[in-house]
């Protein structure tokens, strides 16, 4: 089996599955009609403020699960349909941020300040087909050096690094994470501790659960779903919650400019802002590839890159935060040139990167048979490897979202416009409710509905002391993984204390472990920016 | 929005509650509460002990609660308001009302029926028959979802009970009607 054999396989996976139905003789199969399903709900919620990818892909997955089952012929559909979503969801972001001045996902802020102007100025169809081809641009990219980038460094990782070396790559992922994400590495680390913690109840090797305190409720653990739903839905619907309750709500119905003039996207438009989404896109691939770097740190690093670039060779024109276009063009490639990217820590470390990348690892461990992480690209020439032709089947799903980005997202994008109108105080209770009864159908007990809140409120409570709730999520997803390499790590030297610095590129990921967090120390806290 | 400004020693609270709660795991509960030590020696085999990763996290917790310890001067932290934990404490009294009246709905339900009638009827046996099924969820989502948008917009209106009933039924479409093997609260309990 050579590699091409496996890359046809991975293909042939997708178009040759299961039929969901067949037009002229032509067989449609089921994953092509998951992936569109998921990619249109991916831009519905995208373009709802209030909704997030993540969300949508939550409440999905036991509904995705009880359709398709545990067969390895489920793997494709139901991946298939979280990519559709995640792909969508990004698009979909820019549409109430261009037409109402309302991010529908927080990485779509700064199209605010180009796009509003535009549709202001009577330009808003030219300004969402603009922010559609520079995301599926930003985003065909990023998927092309998914699939170039993480077999190789997979390869390279199985290759050269042994047990020891993995033990320090999960603590220099984690530290990273830690690290980067929110205004401050010290509420990064208690995060990541606080879900180490949880990770490690009612686990371990002996036949005590320990930290289970005798009770049987806890000495079968969290479930991933209920500790990951808790404190990244839940905590966010309380908050929002709250704060429209704050807020006692205004009558702030958006309203849309009339429109006129040629709202058509040309070949000059096209010149005139490729540039910009080339800067962008390559700007989001590297922030993307690099786990706990979320997609609105791209879009500002991309807009700031595009405004410099602008201000010193385009003094003439429509200048950045005024209706330019390739203020658009230069957000809308660098955020959505994150998704694919967030995929290479996954499939070629499973170490996941960012909230959609933790819930398609849920998937693959829910359905079983594929086991994101270095193993996954062994291109065994004897048998054939089946995670490996998922691999590939997978990379063919996102190429098949993203043909439908390129063909029908445009359309869709303007379709779902309508969505801004939706209220949110009546959105979130109801998106509450999804998430509880999403809970409950996996765990059938009301115990599992209590720790999700429990674990809502400990993410509700991280939100107002300004920690990020995704350090919890990430370590509580690895922690298992980090201790058994670890204690097979441990037995495999023989028992040595110091087996994470006696090889030399084991000690070089503790080394940058420890420079991040330091590094992380000196930079502006969160109240000093 | 906030109604109340946060203390301004948010970080100060959180850093010794992070340090306590860190000592409290690697002292007592992870000491206490593990089948094995930090390691664990059988026949001369020195291997990893369950206690170790639980308190190499506390470790964790304590370090960063040290870390936040050092900005404790910081200007405009965030952190919680008494008018948070209101909203908290409030939020969590309509859930267990709304959750304890999903749960024991459908069996006082039954309950009345077999007091005021003839019957001998069993919500066990019942609870994956229709309309048996749907009481308790119904009556506890709708309160929840109502309520919810009541206290939001201030008033309790006709179109947010309608809209709370709506979105029961259309959860009860997604998740039960395509699915024989899915169960909604609380049938899976009772």
């Amino acid at each position: 089996m050579g590699v091409s054999d496996y890359i046809w396989m991975g293909i042939q996976a997708v178009f040759q599955g299961p039929e969901a139905f067949s037009i002229l003789g032509l067989s449609i199969s089921i994953t092509i009609v998951m992936v569109l399903a998921g990619f249109m709900l991916g831009i519905v919620v995208g373009a709802t403020p209030g909704l997030a990818g993540p969300m949508a892909m939550a409440i999905s997955l036991p509904i995705l699960i009880s359709a398709f089952g545990f067969s390895p012929d489920a793997l494709l559909p139901v991946m298939g349909f979280l990519i559709g979503v995640m792909k969508g969801a990004t698009v979909g972001g820019a549409v109430p941020a261009i037409l109402f001045n309302t991010p529908g996902t927080p990485d779509a802020y700064m199209t605010t300040l180009d796009g509003y102007p535009m549709t202001q100025a009577g330009q808003a169809r030219k300004a969402l087909k603009i922010a559609h081809f520079s995301s599926a641009s930003g985003d065909t990219f990023s998927d092309v050096v998914l699939i170039l980038c993480a077999p190789f460094l997979a390869v390279l990782v199985e290759r050269y690094l042994d047990l020891p070396e993995k033990t320090a790559l999960l603590i220099l992922s984690m530290a990273f994470i830690a690290s980067v994400i929110g205004g401050s590495v010290g509420k990064g680390i208690i995060s990541m501790g606080l879900g180490l913690l949880a990770a490690y109840i009612g686990t371990g090797e002996d036949f005590y659960p320990r930290l289970s305190m005798g009770t049987q409720s806890l000495a079968q653990g969290f479930p991933v779903a209920t500790a990951v739903l808790g404190v990244l839905v839940l905590g966010e619907v309380f908050k929002s919650l709250e704060d429209l309750w704050h807020h006692v709500r205004a009558d702030d119905r958006p309203t849309e400019p009339r429109q006129s003039g040629d709202q058509r996207l040309h070949w000059a438009d096209i010149r005139r802002i490729s540039p910009y989404i080339a800067r962008s896109a390559v700007i989001g691939t590297v922030i993307g590839a690099l786990p706990g770097i979320g997609s609105t740190l791209a879009a500002t690093l991309g807009y700031s890159a595009g405004a410099r670039r602008h201000a010193r060779k385009y003094p003439d024109r429509v200048k950045f935060g005024h209706g330019a276009p390739e203020g658009i063009a230069a957000t809308e490639a660098a955020n959505s040139s994150v998704s694919g990217a967030n995929l290479i820590p996954v499939l070629s470390l499973g170490i996941p990167g960012n909230a959609a990348a933790v819930f398609l690892i849920l998937a693959t461990e829910s359905i079983g048979g594929f086991n994101p992480g270095p193993s996954v690209f062994k291109f065994t020439r004897e048998a054939i490897n089946p995670e490996l032709v998922a691999a590939f089947g997978l990379f063919t799903t996102m190429m098949v979202a993203n043909a439908f980005n390129w063909t029908i997202g445009g359309a869709i994008m303007r379709a779902a416009g309508v969505m801004v109108r939706v209220p949110k105080h009546i959105l979130l209770p109801i998106v509450l409710m999804l998430t509880l009864t999403a809970i409950y159908v996996q765990e059938t007990r009301m115990q599992g509905i209590w720790f999700a809140i429990g674990f809502g409120v400990l993410g509700y409570l991280m939100r107002r002391v300004g920690m990020s709730p995704l350090p919890f999520v990430i370590a509580f997803i690895l922690g298992g993984k980090l201790e058994e390499t670890a204690r097979q790590a441990f037995a495999a030297t023989g028992g040595d204390a110091w087996f994470l610095f006696t090889s030399p590129m084991a000690a070089l990921f503790m080394g940058l472990a420890v420079l991040f967090v330091a590094f992380s120390l000196r930079r502006p806290t969160e109240a000093e920016k | 929005m906030q109604p109340q400004k946060p203390a301004t020693r948010a970080n100060l609270y959180l850093a010794l509650g992070s340090i306590a709660l860190a000592l409290v795991v690697a002292l007592v509960w992870a000491r206490y509460d593990s089948g094995s030590g930090l390691i664990l020696k059988v026949r001369r085999q020195v291997s990893i002990g369950d206690a170790l990763a639980p308190t190499i996290a506390a470790a964790m917790i304590g370090l960063g609660g040290v870390m936040v310890l050092l900005q404790r001067h910081a200007a405009e932290q965030p952190g919680l308001s008494l008018a948070n934990l209101r909203f908290l404490t409030r939020f969590l009294v309509l859930c267990a009302v709304s959750f304890a009246l999903m749960r024991w709905t459908g069996p006082a339900v039954v309950a009345a029926i077999n007091l005021f009638g003839e019957g001998d009827l069993s919500y066990r046996l019942l609870r994956d028959t229709a309309p048996w099924k749907y009481i308790g969820f119904a009556a506890g989502g709708t309160l929840l979802i109502t309520v919810l948008i009541a206290d939001i917009e201030g008033r309790l209106t006709a179109r947010s009970v309608i809209i709370a009933v709506l979105a029961i039924a259309a959860l009860i479409a997604l998740y039960d009607l395509p699915f024989d093997d899915l169960q909604l609260p609380p049938n899976g309990d009772v």
